[in-house]
C-alpha cells in the first residue's frame, strides 16, 4: 500500500510544495500549496496524511531493507527497530500536526 | 539496486515535509515557507521528484512482468502495464491539482 501511495500520490505533492511553489510555477504561482490543500479541510487533510504517512512507511521500510542487503545484515534487528520507531513517530507526528491545524477534522462537514 | 536506493529520497522528503507541517501547526508559517524556498531544499526536491518517478516507473514495469493480464491466448506485456500506469499517474496528479489547488 505504501508503494502504491508513493508511486501515485507523492510525485504531485513533491512537485507542488517542493518545486512549483518556490520557483513560482503552475499551478501555485500566487500562494503556498500546503495552505491551499489544508483549506479544503477534510479531503485536503486526508490527502496529506495518507500521502505523507504512506510514503514515510514505504521509504523507510525499503531503505532499511536495502541497508541489510548491502552488508549490514548483522545489524538487521537494530535497523528494523530504528526504522519502525521512525515510522511510528513520523505517522503519529503527522496526525498530530494536521489535527492541530484542523482541530475540527472529525466533525461532520 | 538503484531502484532500492531511490527510496532514501522518498523517506527524506517525507521527513522534511513532516517538519514543515510542524511549523505550520505551531503558527510559524513564514519559517515553513522560507524552508521550502531554500536553494538546497529545492535542489533536493528536484532530485527527489526524479527518483520518485524512476521508483514508480520501475514498479509499474515490474507489475506487468510479475502479474501479466491474460486476454484469451495472449498476455499483456510489461511495457503496456508501464504505459497504462503512467497515464493513471498523470490523471491522478491532475485530479489532485484540480480538486485541491485550482478549485
Amino acid at each position: 500500500m505504501g508503494g502504491f501511495i508513493a508511486a501515485f500520490l507523492l510525485p504531485v505533492l513533491i512537485y507542488l510544495v517542493g518545486i512549483a511553489y518556490p520557483l513560482g510555477l503552475w499551478p501555485v504561482a500566487n500562494g503556498d500549496p500546503t495552505s491551499a490543500i489544508l483549506n479544503h479541510h477534510h479531503i485536503g487533510t486526508l490527502f496529506l496524511f495518507v500521502t505523507v504517512a504512506g510514503s514515510l512507511y514505504h521509504g523507510i521500510f525499503r531503505f532499511q531493507s536495502t541497508l541489510t542487503e548491502i552488508g549490514l545484515a548483522r545489524a538487521k534487528r537494530a535497523l528494523e527497530a530504528i526504522g519502525y520507531l521512525m515510522i511510528i513517530i513520523g505517522i503519529l507526528a503527522t496526525a498530530i500536526y494536521l489535527l492541530q491545524y484542523n482541530p475540527s477534522f472529525f466533525s461532520l462537514p | 539496486m538503484i531502484r532500492e536506493w531511490t527510496s532514501f529520497f522518498v523517506a527524506v522528503f517525507s521527513l522534511i515535509y513532516i517538519y514543515e507541517l510542524s511549523l505550520f501547526a505551531s503558527g510559524a508559517k513564514d519559517s515553513a515557507l522560507a524552508l521550502m524556498r531554500n536553494p538546497g531544499i529545492i535542489a533536493f526536491n528536484v532530485l527527489a521528484l526524479l527518483f520518485t518517478l524512476y521508483h514508480a516507473s520501475t514498479w509499474f514495469y515490474l507489475i506487468g512482468k510479475v502479474q501479466p493480464i491474460k486476454l484469451g491466448k495472449t498476455a499483456s506485456k510489461p511495457w503496456q502495464a508501464l504505459l497504462i500506469n503512467i497515464v493513471l499517474l498523470l490523471i491522478i496528479s491532475y485530479a489532485v491539482i484540480q480538486i485541491l489547488i485550482l478549485r
